[in-house]
């Protein structure tokens, strides 16, 4: 097992009372699953794939992830822990704009300490297997919203986590462009990596083999 | 319209509160200095601006061509002036004018007075109009004198029926009556001459006895010119006359192997502009008109003014990038240019009209405080005056037209689209990071200034001037009694006092005394058939014991021989001029051979003059017919405070009625770098205020950008990145700027402060660690400033920085 939710709560406090933005969560997500997260807006998609990404808190509940206590560890551990398992992609990409595509998939290897030989070995490699080694040298301004997800996906994938957190990855694209990343989720699921999607598209849901419906931060 | 204008301007003035606080606090603070530095320099600048005739009166000067080379003298020989006056064309007057110490006697009253000793015809080159009393000619007989308005309330406690009375002056060892003929308005405090008494000038005691001298300089000339005449002309025409009445040195600089100067001339007269007198510098030998001391204090006040407006203008246009989407949507409403512009620039004024107020006010405050801190006697005053209030106003105005302008017309500029899709092109923020750098740069520079400044201070507090400084008293004699008889008594009074080492006397005091004066006193002889000069100082027994000067060859005066008024004790470097491989071997004839001199002994050289100057040929003499001026007491170590009040209270028994003023050697040495230290205080202040100006603007800008790289600090952190990576990246960008401001600073630094350190023949050398410290404290205040802010962003939670919408 990868990861366990078990009664998870968060809520902001506003006026006196609580709002809540997740309530009594629970989910178990095994090694190589593909889930879709789907729901209406505001309810809560993005704040649960964060809480998994723990980039945020909970207020009540346990998380576990693999032999981890995360409700029980302390910020810096927290952080310790998403760099090395797992990766981000983003609705919006979130590359860095003065970057060429190669010195982005080259940042988070620098920030883990991998020697530079190394770091290019790796680089060429995610390049190479992307099939876009002509375009290491453009900065992503120059390329297209597609190619600038796969630059984006390549980046989450390139130090190997174990589970990639996707915010609506295809929610900037095209059909055709979000067709071909979801293809790419899907042969990347394959190959053993378990991914977490939010997801508007019932078609994209499709490609998962489970999907969560949220309302009102309530699984239903 | 335009209520509506201030109304958003207001609100957006609101709404950035920390911005508007940051601009109005860095204004304020930085108008209310540069007002009062503008104030000090004008004052600086105005003296001696006052006289009506400024534009023809002159003083005159010599210049000697010497075997040393050129050197200039301002003191002149009493027979001059009427010379002048009667054998040189163009010349309306020429009056001679020494300034001297007069003590007063009016009924069983002493008081020393600052006089002038002058001719006649002084009142009609220099304003100094009388209020009561002879307005037309105050000294028109020798037995009048002119008393001013403090004058008159020192001796008579008002200005009331003072005209007419008399009082006794002592001139020379004897006293004289003299009448009061008019009470003159003060001396405003930015004149280069300040008196409480002007006495005729045939009456100083030196006159009569060097009425036809031309060997004996001891006086300052001034003349007035005709209309139409030039002091080239005035050179040109003096030129026979100088030929014919210095005839004899003249002769003496030829045979000495002295080069004539340009025109074939050893002498000549030049004039220098009276107004320029404050500002004149000798010390290269000719006369050097140097105005560095206010233009530096206009410089510092314009570069803080800068610092500011570069603040204003850097978080404006950072500012302006909120708001582009409003630019945007006020554009698609019709909104033209011009619009836009004023409503951006109203804003600015709005700020820069708070700031100019609270300034003026603060400036107000800061006043007295100001004053006594850097030593100026300046008010208000020299500012408040129409063309000066106007060009403030002016100058206040085009200051808010630029800082506020300019980020006003680059916003009303945008395209709609451009604004609304809230991307502002600036050209990679290259005004931004220059003007950071210049604020940098320009601290840098202050900051080094401050510590070679204070460097230097140090040094010619703590160096060896050859002499002790710690233990001796040194007490001006200012009373009525003969001076020698003064120091023997007090020899007697403080015999029993186990703590006074040592008593002495002299013709001339160490740095500068409480008395506020300062003599040199030079003479030349020919020896060996060649000319040779010296100064002179007159000392009692046990002059070197007192002050522990070091002896290096034979022995200094001493009462077991009774010849020894025919000795001399020289220095070392008088040593070096004579030339004698035994100084003791040397006899000097003097007063055309009637008299011979031989010298008993060498000390080692110490600074008897400024620590400025070289230390020169001196030559100790002791002769019971010269008077002493000064009186020196050597005391023990211990009990230091009881000793002085020892020393004062004896003074007190000899001499009731004139005022102590001795001092310690250490304050005297003090004393005579004050002029440093005024400018070692407004540079510091200077640099403090310049620092943390510029910190202030780079917390904002720091605080903009690390808003504008939100989304990419959001991104780093979540693909790994440190709190501490993220914040070094951030902080490098600014350390960079400061780097690059130190490479513009160091060079100009080391320039300008070693060109100001050649004024000094003693001086601290100019370490590369100056600079470097100045560096690494730029550096450490801009991490300090730029670090609080980036470490903040960098530990904030990059779910909030990575939402989308």
């Amino acid at each position: 097992m990868l990861l366990q939710l078990n009664n998870i709560f968060k809520w902001v406090q506003s006026g006196g009372q609580r709002i809540f933005l997740l309530k009594d969560i629970n989910l178990e997500v095994k090694e190589g699953e593909f889930i879709s997260i789907m729901g209406p807006s505001g309810s809560g998609k993005s704040t649960l794939l964060n809480v998994i990404g723990m980039l945020d808190t909970f207020d009540e509940g346990e998380y576990h992830f693999l032999e981890d206590s995360v409700h029980n560890l302390k910020e810096k551990h927290r952080s310790n822990l998403y760099k090395e398992y797992i990766g981000f992609v983003f609705q919006s990409y979130h590359l860095l704009d003065d970057l060429t595509v190669q010195e982005n998939l080259e940042m988070p290897l620098i920030y883990k300490k991998f020697k530079g030989s190394e770091r290019k070995a790796m680089v060429a490699d995610m390049l190479d297997r992307f099939n876009i080694v002509g375009k290491k040298d453009l900065f992503p301004a120059q390329l297209s919203g597609g190619q600038q997800q796969l630059v984006g996906i390549a980046r989450a994938l390139i130090s190997n986590p174990k589970l990639i957190l996707a915010d609506e990855p295809t929610g900037n694209l095209n059909s055709k462009q979000g067709e071909e990343i979801m293809d790419l989720f899907k042969q990347l699921n394959d190959e053993g990596v378990t991914i977490i999607q939010v997801t508007h598209s019932e078609k994209n849901a499709e490609y998962g083999s489970r999907i969560i419906n949220l309302l009102d931060g309530r699984m239903i | 319209m335009l209520k509506n204008y201030i109304k958003i301007a207001w609100r957006n003035l609101i709404k950035n509160k920390v911005f508007t606080l940051a601009n109005i606090i860095g204004l304020t603070s930085a108008l209310a200095v540069a007002l009062l530095l503008v104030m000090t320099a004008l004052f600086e600048l105005s003296y001696d601006q006052f006289h009506e005739n400024k534009d023809s009166v002159y003083q005159v000067y010599l210049s000697n061509q010497t075997p040393r080379g050129l050197e200039s003298g301002t003191s002149h020989p009493a027979p001059l002036a009427p010379a002048l006056k009667t054998d040189v064309p163009g010349i309306k007057h020429a009056v001679r004018a020494l300034s001297d110490d007069a003590l007063v006697t009016y009924n069983d009253k002493e008081i020393n007075l600052d006089a002038e000793y002058v001719d006649p015809e002084y009142f009609d080159l220099f304003t100094f109009p009388a209020i009561i009393g002879n307005a037309e000619n105050p000294l028109s007989n020798k037995n009048s004198v002119a008393i001013s308005e403090d004058g008159a309330q020192k001796v008579f406690g008002s200005i009331e029926n003072v005209v007419g009375k008399s009082i006794a002056l002592k001139l020379g060892k004897e006293e004289q009556l003299f009448t009061i003929s008019a009470i003159l308005e003060n001396p405003p405090s930015n004149s280069s001459t300040d008196f409480d008494i002007v006495i005729p000038f045939k009456n100083h005691p030196e006159y009569a006895s060097n009425i036809d001298r031309w060997d004996s300089q001891f006086h300052s000339v001034y003349v007035q010119l005709e209309e139409g005449v030039t002091p080239e002309q005035f050179e040109k025409n003096t030129q026979e006359f100088t030929t014919l009445h210095y005839q004899g040195s003249i002769e003496n600089a030829k045979r000495d192997g002295a080069v004539a100067n340009a025109d074939g001339l050893y002498k000549q007269f030049h004039l220098l502009p009276i107004a320029d007198r404050r500002f004149t510098s000798f010390a290269s030998g000719a006369a050097e008109v140097k105005r560095t001391f206010p233009y530096m204090i206009l410089g510092i006040a314009f570069v803080i003014i800068f610092i500011v407006c570069a603040n204003f203008i850097n978080m404006n246009i950072a500012l302006s990038e909120k708001r582009l989407k409003e630019i945007g949507m006020r554009k698609t409403l019709g909104a033209v240019k011009r619009q836009l512009f004023f409503q951006f620039w109203m804003e600015s004024l709005l700020v820069f009209t708070v700031s100019t107020i609270l300034g003026l006010v603060l400036g107000n405050l800061l006043l007295d405080p100001f004053k006594s801190l850097f030593n100026t006697r300046a008010t208000l005053e020299h500012v408040a005056q129409p063309n000066i209030i106007i060009l403030f106003g002016l100058s206040i105005f085009c200051i808010t037209l630029i800082a506020g302008g300019y980020p006003a017309l680059l916003m009303s500029r945008l395209g709609t689209l451009h604004a609304l899709k809230g991307k502002l092109d600036l050209g990679k923020n290259r005004l931004r990071n220059s003007l950071i750098v210049l604020q940098f740069a320009i601290a840098i520079l202050l900051i080094s200034g401050t510590l070679v400044l204070h460097g230097q201070i140090e040094f010619m507090r703590n160096k060896d001037l050859g002499y002790n400084k710690e233990q001796v008293i040194s007490i001006p004699l200012n009373g009525k009694k003969d001076s020698y008889r003064v120091v023997e008594l007090l020899r007697e009074e403080l015999k029993g006092n186990a703590n006074v080492l040592n008593v002495s006397g002299a013709d001339n005091n160490l740095g500068l005394g409480r008395d506020g004066s300062t003599m040199s006193s030079m003479m030349g002889f020919d020896y060996k058939g060649r000319g040779v000069v010296t100064n002179a100082l007159t000392v009692d027994y046990d002059y070197a014991e007192t002050l522990d000067l070091e002896v290096v060859a034979g022995r200094t005066f001493s009462r077991e021989f009774a010849a020894d008024s025919l000795s001399l004790v020289i220095n070392e470097t008088m040593a070096k001029q004579l030339g004698e491989e035994d100084p003791l071997s040397i006899r000097i004839p003097m007063d055309d051979g009637a008299t011979t001199y031989s010298v008993i002994g060498v000390v080692k050289d110490f600074n008897f003059q400024d620590i400025s100057k070289q230390v020169k040929p001196l030559t100790l003499f002791m002769n019971n017919g010269w008077d002493l001026y000064y009186a020196y007491v050597k005391i023990a170590p211990q009990n230091i405070t009881s000793s002085f009040e020892a020393v004062e209270k004896a003074w007190g028994n000899i001499e009731p009625q004139a005022e102590f003023l001795g001092s310690f050697l250490d304050d005297n040495v003090d004393r005579t770098f004050r002029r440093e230290k005024t400018m070692a205080t407004i540079v510091t202040s200077g640099s403090i205020l310049g620092i943390l100006l510029s910190c202030i603007g780079l917390f904002a800008i720091s605080m903009l950008v690390v808003a504008q790289r939100t989304k990419e600090i959001g991104v780093r952190k979540v693909i790994g990145a440190s709190v501490s990576s993220v914040a070094l990246l951030l902080t490098k960008d600014f350390l960079k700027l400061v780097g690059i401001a130190f490479v513009i600073a160091t060079p100009m630094a080391w320039y300008f402060l070693n060109e100001w350190l050649q004024n000094y023949a003693f001086h601290v050398a100019l370490s590369p660690l100056f600079f470097v410290g100045a560096g690494l404290l730029a550096t450490l205040i801009a991490f300090i400033t730029v670090g609080t802010r980036t470490v903040k962003a960098a530990s904030a939670n990059p779910v909030k920085s990575l939402r989308t919408e």
